[in-house]
This record gives structure tokens, sequence and C-alpha cells, in this order.
């Protein structure tokens, strides 16, 4: 036999950009997609155009972004963009074309490991899909323009709105993915525009749980870390599928399982989480507080609650008792449908399995009580003594990379930075911090009144702004229903998938009411598609967190520094960037960044914009976290303990990986980071703590302080309040300040330095008086912080968690039906709320739409959630074509039973009707992933809207490989009742055959 | 004007030639181009790697990498 | 002597994908050639396992075995690997493979058929290590660089292991061990009937 070699050219035997059928026709699942086009030679499909750049980048050897041999590779060290977990990413980079990725195998956090999308990272250095220049949308077509015309187009129209209706006019919305620096700079702009109507995904994501955890026990985040769960002996998820969410947590989580802890998952759906656990328990949609409630009632009823931990450490949890006592088996198997073997069996685990850790996602808090559900998982928590325990813990993944972060001091329309709120007291604090008149900044706000909520008139400088959730309503709500001066006018959107929101015809007709549309971002959006506006859209070319340096908060209160991987691609600016050109357009740069160097021509310093942070963020301790110290943690992973998170050593020896927060006092202080919130088995200078005394001493004449319960070497051996000068002075402690944080306290107090004599025991009474109120959160110079952790005491006070949240509309959380139920028979007994006037500006509708009975028109529960393969409104991971292959279409999971009592089969198109009006053209998945009566979507699709793909709609060369039905366009109305967040998870639907 | 116009076809008649050439070039058969096939034989190029893989030193360094990378650590 | 093997331990695969796009990411595979994927049992239903399957790098490889032109070859190793320029894409190799393995791109005038794509342990192929040339057609060569393939290094779960064969049983059996009694262990009712 004879054969031919042929000359050795690169690309003998490959195969070219163009010869692939631009269309997929073959309807696939999601799974056997993947098998198909592997398994069969002919089934190189394609699902969308292909990508050409891509397909020669494959095949061509010095392809523009393919490693070269022999050039210099340069190392950059960032973290993962995708999720809160923070997986450490190197990149490399040569001629400074990010030409490699490796894994980082000394991060304690991911120890090298990566999912679909953090593998598939370096897609970021190429940014085929990604908006390359501003461009703006005129009589129907994209029209580049510079960036010079697009600030002073916009400004100039932004200024004319802000002459006519006010500043609130503006609805400005930040990102979770930007870096804590970006995100901080977002909510000072605001403030410095005059409005707080600004807000970012945390709203959707885990506002219920930011405002119920906190109000239980003082601060709203992860209480633990996914490190620490290898010390769990018990785990329970509720609404959290971390297979395809947090990925990479699930290798702590299955170390924990091989370890001997005992899992167990909640979830209406066999998620793939589901599929690693002990115990899967299918619970009905917005069913939760019962089923929590139901736990407790076997625990109190066999005695496995923790009577002492309770006693000393817990308050109302006897209020909560009366409310369990209402949840018998039976109840609870009608409204949840879950058994009561199941529901025994669970509560068994957890009471013989200690310490125990509870996760939540989504699917607990993204409801109209979604509050009430995370209350409720927290008293479960305290119930069986398992918080400020190692092992133990409310550990709440979060979703975004920042979105941490940017809910710690970014952009929330509910508070300044450091959850100080936004009273006169709040701003005077960051007016201090920022170096400006106080006076200036309120004269930037509209000074009319408006009800802030029953009835309580104010100013709009201390009314909470416009959610993210509800900015539509801002438009399409008559002006005399609205707690601001006019409606919104013009929205400027950095970093936000809207398709990721609720009631997408409503969103629609809300964007074509708008004067103008501003995109900030590295891809059009589905924002710049989805209507039929043909002018006065711009799109504004935005940087990934690849494109700049700057520190980023994990899911676990810890802060790691990104280091720059490449120049900004094409002409893309960063957030902090297009801030800094906005502010001088509009005439606030100099005040804004006072104190921020400018790098080059207009790049704000993030050192120096951390180190503002650290000088304001007293309430959670992101004061310690200095740009320096965060450098050397980078530096030095590999001596970090994958369990403690500790340092063995080295230079950042004794430290927690990422001083995650509350690193107390200022950095010099050297404090570690606090690994395991509210552990009294540490002292207070290593990472111990007690919980926040944060809702008064005593209520009704019982005390709310911690009752023989305090930290190891603490000085104060009984619960105490919250530090502040004048506590201090009756401890006797005052004179431990020295001279220059005693002055810094005088000066926050408004009293001169020279009136303060050198010796404390001299001064005069009345001017002390006058110190007495700067407390542990204004104390500008950390001194107090410093004092108290000297005497082994918690800054914030040592109290009890309270089970009885009293300003809230429900104390004891309580179960609500869904305003959109299939039990309308529940309705009765357990029904929404009234109707509420004046919430976050906005009148909020509950009662109203659940008088009407919608299950016989639309019988199906509907709910979402996530792949594995694609991150929030999906428009980068869908441009990604290493991640847009595995997932070509948005699909419905439908059971057997329902797909065939409606005559729909695998793979068949369909359309899934809401019943507020939206439809959805979609492919029917038929699996026993979903329980009958339910079906299931991903959330993470957009480009199609009510059956017509939109892709012509896109600028050219900008449309995302996959594009498909956003599942919001079919979902519905109803918010939480303390944070606006939206109700995804909950609704109905009907499915017919397209 | 035909000095100008011959100078402009001089370099034509050239890439036709060389066109040519090429094209005939390509029904040619190199005998050094053949590789004559034997059953189980490999006649491939030789892999560079194949000089290292096997050795301790090589195996030891692949050892060291699967202890820092895939382990629990 | 050491035996590069692949393991994918099924308790740990979640069906993440990242040893796909990891693949994808290093070795610049095209829209439609997996060199690597991940396969579910039981999908949606308890019981439900995946694992993660490639060219396993046989030690008597049946593509070797029926290849017409004999154009695979074993390193020192184990690590099966072919040249591209002998191969003539004639896919008896994916009749032979029992995973699947091979892979054809489209060609651009003859339809399905291309050279034959596998997975390489990351090994790239015969041309000079981590060359352009040897970039291009096989893809990275991480093992001349002493390091292991890209999606097992990168495995979220470390449930896929790549390197030398004992080592992997190594931490494979520690695992079992660990897990021993807990009747959800894959395997575990069959082997020793449910309830043990």
């Amino acid at each position: 036999m004879k054969l031919i070699r042929k000359s050795a050219s690169a690309d003998a035997g490959r195969s070219s950009a163009s010869a692939f059928p631009s269309m997929f026709h073959t309807a696939m699942d999601r799974r056997t997609f993947l098998r198909r086009s592997g398994l069969t030679a002919g089934a190189a499909a394609v699902g969308a155009a292909l990508p050409p750049a891509m397909m020669r980048r494959a095949h061509a050897a010095g392809g523009e972004h393919s490693r070269k041999d022999g050039v210099p590779v340069e190392i950059r060290r960032s973290v993962c963009t995708h999720c809160s977990v923070g997986c450490s990413v190197i990149a490399e980079v040569q001629n400074g074309v990010w030409t490699g990725q490796e894994p980082d195998f000394d991060s304690p956090f991911n120890l090298g490991a990566h999912c679909a999308k953090g593998a598939s990272l370096r897609e970021h250095g190429v940014g085929e899909k990604r908006v390359k220049y501003p461009m703006k949308l005129e009589g129907g077509r994209w029209r580049r323009l510079s960036w010079e015309d697009a600030v002073n187009e916009i400004g100039d129209k932004f200024l004319q709105i802000r002459n006519e209706s006010g500043p609130d006019s503006v609805w400005w919305c930040g990102s979770s993915k930007s870096n804590n620096e970006g995100s901080y700079l977002q909510r000072k702009f605001v403030a410095f525009w005059g409005t707080n109507n600004i807000d970012h995904q945390a709203r959707i994501c885990h506002s219920t749980t930011v405002a119920g955890v906190a109000n239980t026990w003082g601060y709203g985040a992860m209480t633990n870390s996914y490190n620490d769960m290898h010390n769990c002996k018990s785990m329970i998820f509720v609404g959290s599928n971390a297979a395809e969410a947090h990925p990479v947590s699930m290798q702590h989580i299955l170390r924990a399982k091989e370890n001997g802890a005992k899992m167990i998952v909640v979830d209406p759906r066999f998620t793939r989480t589901a599929a690693h656990a002990d115990q899967h328990i299918s619970i009905r949609p917005g069913s939760d507080v019962p089923f929590i409630w139901g736990l407790l009632w076997h625990i109190f009823e066999n005695g496995w609650e923790d009577r002492e931990y309770i006693r000393q450490r817990v308050y109302g949890l006897d209020k909560v008792r009366e409310e369990v006592a209402h949840w018998t088996p039976d109840r609870v198997e009608d409204v949840t449908s879950v058994p009561e073997d199941q529901m025994y069996q669970a509560a068994k685990t957890l009471a013989e399995n200690r310490p125990g850790t509870i996760v939540w996602c989504m699917g607990g808090t993204q409801h109209h009580i979604g509050n009430n559900n995370t209350r409720a998982y927290c008293v479960l928590q305290l119930a069986l003594g398992n918080i400020g325990k190692s092992g133990g813990g409310a550990n709440i993944f979060r979703g975004h990379d920042n979105v941490q972060g940017a809910t710690d001091v970014g952009p929330n329309c509910h508070t300044l930075p450091g959850y100080y709120g936004l009273s006169e007291g709040a701003w005077r604090h960051w007016a201090r911090v920022w170096d400006v008149d106080y006076d200036y900044l309120r004269g930037r706000f509209d000074d009319g009144q408006y009800d802030a909520g029953g009835g309580n008139m104010t100013s709009p400088m201390n009314i909470a702004g416009i959610p993210v959730s509800r900015w539509i309503d801002g438009i399409l709500e008559d002006p005399d229903n609205l707690s601001q001066r006019d409606n919104t006018r013009a929205i400027f959107i950095q970093g936000h998938a809207v398709n990721s929101q609720t009631r997408g015809p409503d969103m629609k007709e809300a964007i074509e009411k708008l004067e103008m549309v501003v995109v900030s971002d590295p891809y059009p959006t589905h924002l710049a598609v989805m209507s039929e506006r043909t002018d006065g859209v711009y799109l504004l070319p935005t940087c990934t967190q690849f494109e700049q340096r700057g520190s980023v908060t994990a899911s676990n209160r810890s802060l790691q520094w990104r280091e720059q991987v490449i120049e900004p691609l094409f002409e893309s600016k960063t957030d902090a960037q297009i801030l800094y050109h906005f502010a001088t357009k509009f005439g606030f740069a100099d005040e804004m960044f006072k104190h921020i160097a400018i790098e080059g021509e207009d790049t704000p310093s993030p050192e120096d914009t951390l180190r503002e942070i650290n000088r304001g963020t007293w309430t959670i301790g992101y004061t310690g976290q200095s740009p320096e110290r965060l450098k050397v943690h980078a530096q030095n992973k590999h001596t970090f303990d994958t369990t403690t998170l500790r340092a063995v050593g080295g230079p950042a020896d004794g430290d927690y990986y990422g001083l995650p927060w509350p690193c107390w006092g200022t950095p010099e202080m050297n404090h570690p980071g606090t690994h395991v919130l509210y552990d009294p088995s540490q002292p207070v200078k290593d990472g111990g703590l007690t919980f926040r005394a944060r809702f008064g001493v005593e209520r009704n004449g019982e005390s709310l302080l911690a009752d023989g319960s305090y930290s190891v070497d603490s000085e104060l051996d009984d619960g105490y309040p919250e530090f502040t000068f004048g506590m201090l002075r009756q401890l006797g402690w005052h004179t431990d300040l020295s001279r220059d944080e005693l002055e810094v306290v005088a000066s926050v107090a408004g009293v001169a330095a020279a009136d303060v004599p050198g010796n404390l025991r001299m001064a005069d009474e009345a001017v002390l008086e006058q110190l007495d109120g700067v407390n542990w959160k204004t104390d500008l110079s950390g001194g107090i912080q410093r004092v108290a952790i000297d005497h082994g005491c918690a800054p914030f006070g040592n109290a009890k968690a309270r089970c009885e949240v009293w300003q809230f509309p429900d104390p004891i959380p309580v179960h609500r039906e869904p305003l959109y139920t299939p039990r309308y028979d529940l309705v009765a007994q357990y029904p929404t709320y009234d109707d509420v006037r004046a919430s976050y500006r906005l009148p909020t509708r509950y009662g109203s739409i659940q008088a009407e009975d919608f299950s016989k028109d639309y019988p199906l529960v509907f709910t979402s959630g996530r792949l594995v393969e694609y991150e929030g409104g999906g428009e980068e991971t869908r441009s990604n074509p290493w991640l847009a292959e595995l997932q070509q279409e948005m699909f419905v999971e439908i059971h057997p039973a329902d797909a065939n009592d409606r005559a729909i089969r695998d793979g068949q198109t369909v359309w899934l009707d809401g019943p507020e009006g939206g439809s959805i053209r979609i492919q029917a998945m038929v699996t026993e992933r979903v329980p009958r009566g339910t079906v299931w979507t991903p959330f993470h699709f957009g480009g199609h809207f009510q059956g017509e793909d939109l892709v012509d709609r896109y600028p050219e060369g900008t449309a995302p490989y996959v594009r498909g039905e956003a599942c919001n366009t079919a979902t519905t109305y109803g918010y939480d009742s303390v944070t606006q967040m939206q109700e995804t998870k909950s609704t109905l639907c009907q499915i017919r055959a397209a | 004007m035909r000095n100008a116009h011959s100078d402009y076809r001089r370099p034509l008649a050239l890439v036709a030639l060389l066109a040519g050439a090429l094209f005939l070039g390509g029904c040619y058969e190199d005998a050094g181009d053949v590789t004559l096939y034997e059953p189980g034989e490999y006649k491939g190029e030789p892999d560079p790697l194949l000089d290292d893989s096997g050795t301790e030193s090589f195996n030891e360094a692949l050892r060291e990498r699967f202890a820092a990378g895939q382990t629990d650590r | 002597m050491a035996r590069m093997k692949f393991l994918c331990d099924a308790e740990r695969c979640i069906e993440c994908n990242a040893c796909v796009t990891a693949c994808k990411n290093e070795n610049e595979v095209p829209w439609g050639v997996n060199r690597r994927r991940v396969v579910t049992l039981n999908d949606g239903v308890p019981g439900e396992k995946s694992i993660s399957v490639a060219c396993m790098h046989c030690t008597d490889a049946p593509c070797a075995a029926v290849c017409p032109v004999d154009c695979f070859y074993t390193t020192d190793d184990g690590i099966v690997l072919h040249d591209k320029d002998l191969c003539i894409g004639c896919g008896y190799c994916f009749y032979a493979c029992p995973f699947g393995a091979p892979q054809y791109p489209k060609q651009e005038a003859f339809g399905v058929r291309g050279k034959m794509d596998k997975c390489t342990f990351c090994a790239g192929g015969p041309n000079d290590d981590n060359s352009d040339a040897e970039y291009s057609k096989y893809g990275a060569n991480r093992v001349a660089e002493g390091k292991l393939p890209a999606c097992a290094e990168m495995c979220s779960t470390k449930a896929l292991l790549a390197g030398d064969g004992d080592m992997v049983a190594d931490i494979y059996r520690e695992r079992v061990m660990r897990r021993s009694g807990r009747p959800q262990t894959w395997g575990w009712d069959k082997a020793y009937g449910a309830g043990v």
C-alpha cells in the first residue's frame, strides 16, 4: 500500500471557517445535544452562525489570540467573574494578548478548580461580540460616535431632565459585577448627582437575605465560608443548586460529605445538587416557611433544640413556638406536599448531626415573602444552636462575583456604603469621609417632601430610591402615586441584564416610553434590542474586570485583589473611568474625586478608592483591608490553610485569607479578619465575635443582650451594648485612646481639639459629654474599635439574636400563599398582604392581585433557575463560543404526565403563557426532574421576544451566538414586603404546543 | 508608449510561466513524500516527547505536579 | 514506569462541563469537536451519575489496532497519540473505540470527514514540543512542560483525575474507603445489596 503524505501545512486536514451550516434546526434537549454532537461524526453540529475568528484561531498557528512559541509569557493573577466563590485565575499574557490560562493550585478557595465558565475565561480576552465603540441608535440604525460626543449628548440630555424634573428623574443602575471600587464610585456618583435612584442586582438576588439575616443577628452576609463546610456534620440546602450555580463550592461540600456529613437538598426539582444528596425533599414552590416550621415542629416535639444556647443567645423563640405549633405534620404535608416521614427524617438528621449548616439561594429569597423565608431559616439554625460555630452557620451563597462587595459598599437605593442608611447622620458621616460639605450634598437633591412609607413625609435625600426590581414602574406609574417629583425619564444602566427581571411586556412598554436609554456594558444586552425603539439608545463599551485592577469580595466576605490582565479591548473604558467622564461633564468631578488620584487621563486610582472605603466603612469592618494587605495575600495564597483559611507562617501569618469582614480597625491594627461570624470561642482580636447589639438593649422589659455568653478573653463577662465614647467612659477605658484618636473623635463630635486636654481626667465634663455620642461606626480614627477589642470586646456589642423582627410586616415569619398560587383554596387561610401605598417610592400591589384565581387557566407552577454554562442574563456567556456550544436552546422542563396531558413530546416547540400576558416560544424537555404540576426554565436567555428572534436589532457583529426567549417575559408581579425582591420562583403558567 | 507597454507585459508573462510550472509541479510525485505502509509499524514523524517520556526525572516532575494540583491539599 | 491514566470519580462529578471548556480553551478545539464530554446516566432521576469521558489512552488501543495506516503511537507513559499527516480520516478508529473518543472535524469541500482529532492527554503530537506547528495541529503539549491535562487540573471538584495511574488509584482508593458504608455510593447496592 502506498500513501501520499502531503506537506505539513498548518491547515492540513482541518476545516476552515465558513463551511458550517448556519442554522441547526433539529430540536435537541439539554444533554442529548452534547452526546449527539460528540458521538456522531456527522454531528459537528452548529447552533448559530459560526464564530469565524474562533474557528480561525482553532486552526491556524499564529492566530491573533493563540499562544506563540518563543514569545515571553507574563503571568497575571485575577479572580473569576462568574460567581461568588472567588476562584483564582492565572492568565498568561504574550505581547499584551491573553493566550493561556493556568489553574491556580495555591488558592485556598478553588485549589486550581473551575467550572465550565471559569475554565473558559480566556475568551474575555477575545470579546468578539463586544460593543467595540460608543454607538447610538438613530432612525433605527446603530451609528458609531466618539466618547466625547457620547458623553456630551447623554450629559446634555440628563442635565435637561434634571432641570425640568429634578435629579430623581434619571434612574441609574450599578452592578454586582463591578469591583468594590467601581461599585462604590457608582453609589458615590449618584450622591453627587443628587438622588438615591440607583440599585444593583443584589435587590433581585439576596436582598431578602440581607434584610432578614441582618435583622436577626446583625450582619447580612454568609456567616461562615465554603471552606469551613469541611467541618459540617450536616448540610441542608434550600433553594440552592450549588452544582450548577456555585460548582466549585461542591469541591468543599463533597469533601464534607466524604468526611461523613449528611446532605439534604430541598428543592422542587431533583437538581444536580440533589443527585449528590443523602435526602432530596421536593417542596411546592413558595412553601418554605411551612417547611421550616414543619422541621421545627419535630425538633420541638422531640426536645432537640439547644436549650442552653437559646437561653444565652436567642430572643423571642417562644413566639416562634406558638406559630410552629400550628404546623402539624398533616398541615405541612397539605401545604408543602412533603409527607411526615420525610420531615421527621430530615429533622432527625439535623438534630443528630451538629454542627450543621444551612445553605440557601434564590429558591428561598425570590418570593414576595422572601424576608419571612430567610428569617425562618435563621430561626431553625438558632434553635439547633448552629450559628457562631465552625461547621455550622448560615452559608448563604451569593450570586455574582462581587454582589457581596457591591451590597457592602456599592450602589444600593436604600443605603449609603456600609449599610449606614439614608438618615441625616449617615449622610453627615459620609460627607466627613468624602471631605465635602453636608449642605453641598443636600443642595444636590430635590427639596420636596414625599411619602417614605406609612405616610411618613420626608425629603428624597432620606427616602430609599426606586429599586432595580421596579425601575419599570418608575416610568409607568402615575406620577401622582410616586414619592418623588416626576417619573423616570431616562435610565443609565451600567452592568445589568434586564432579562433577569420579571414582567417582560411591561418592561418593553417602559423602555419605549423613556426619552433616553444608556447601556454601559461590555455587550449590548437584551435591553438594547427588546424594545421597538428606533432612537435614543446609547451603548457605551465598558471593560470587564480583566481589563482593570481592583478588589472583589467573595461570598464568604473575603476580599481578593485582581491584577489587570489585559489593556481595555477596543475603545472600552472601565466603570470608574466612565463615571469620571460624566462627573466632569456634570461639574462635580473635583468634589467627588477630591482624595482619589486620577491616573493618566481618566482613571480614578483603585488603590485610593479602596483606601477611601477603608476610611469610611466602620460598620462592617471594611477598614482593615488596605490594598497593600490584599496584595500580600494575593502573593502568598499558598500559605493559607484550605479549611481554616488562616495563614500559617509567611508574611500574612495569622490572617484569614482575604481578610473576611469585619476586619476591624485600621490596617495598621492588623486584625486578621473574621472567618466565622459570631463565634465566641475565639478572642475578637483573632476573629471571634458575639451577636451584634443592633436592636436596642431591651424589649418590653426583657433584655436583648446576651445572657452569660461572651467571647474568649472578653473583660465583660455578659452581654453589653454597642461601644460609644460614652460607654468607654463608663468603663474607664476612654483613657486608652491615643491623642490622635481622641482628636479625631473630637472632630467627629464637632469639638475643637484644643478643648480636649491631654490628660482626660482633667477634662471638663461638659466637653466629654459632647464626645459621648461618637460611636464605633462614626469614629473615623478606629480608636473606639481598637480599645474595645483590646479589652476583648466586640465593638458592636454582645446581644441575643432575635427571632422576632418587630419592625417588619410579619414580626414572626408566617406563610402567605404566592400571589399567583396553584392552591387558591389556601388563600383564605394564608392570604398575602394588603396593597401598600408607598414603598421605595412606589405603590405595591398584593391583595388586589391575589383577589383573582388564575389557577384554572394557568394550572402549572412556573419556577426558574440556573444552568452551569451561563451566568445571570447570559449575554456574556452566550457570547462565549466555548460555553454557547454546550447550551444552544432555551427550554422548559416539564413532567411526562403534564406533557402527555398536553400532547407534547420531548424536543417539541411549545408556547409557555404567563397569566399577565407574556408568552415565550421555547423547546419542551420532558423529564421527571420536575415534579408533576411544576415546570422550570433557565433564566439566562435573551435576544428573543414573544416568538421573535431579535438578531437584526443588534449592532453588527454583537449578537450572542446563542439567543432565546427570556423566561421573565412570562413571569409576573410580586415583590417582597421589606426589600422589593421580585417573585420569580413561584408563579403560574400554561403550556401548549406551538 | 510601446516601451511602456512591453514593460508592463513582461512581468505578466513571467507570472504566467511560474503559474504554469507550479500547476505542472502539482502532478509530480516526489519519491521522498511517499510512505510505504507496513502493517503494525508507525511511520509518522518521530515525537520529540518520546525522548523524555518514561525517564525518572520526567515522571517525577509529573508526580509532583499531580500532588500539587489534584489532591485535596 | 508510570502509566498515564484518567479516572472520573462519579461521586464527585457534578456535570459542570469545566473539563469540556478547559479542553476547548487549552487546545482551541473548534465548535462541534468534543475531545472530552460529560455523559450522564439516569438524567433527572434518583441515581443520576455523570462521568467525564475522553480518549482513555488504552494500553492495547483498539484504534491503533484497526488503523489502516498505523498512524498511532504510544509514549513510554502510555499516552496514545497519532500523526495527523498519516491519518486518512477514514473513521475506522471511531468504529473501534469503545468511548467514542475520535472526532472528525467538518471539511470545507468534502462534507463530514476530516483528519481524526482526539484527546492527546495534553501531550501534543509528533512535532517539536510546543511549536506553533504542533499547537495548531494537536493543541497544547502540557506534558512536555511538566504539567498534566487541563481538564483534570481545572476539574471543579477534583472528580476527574489525570496522572500516573498509581497515584490516581491511591487518591481514589482513599476516597472510596472514606465513603464506605454509604449506601448511595455508586455500585454499592449492586455489589453488596441494598441496606448493607
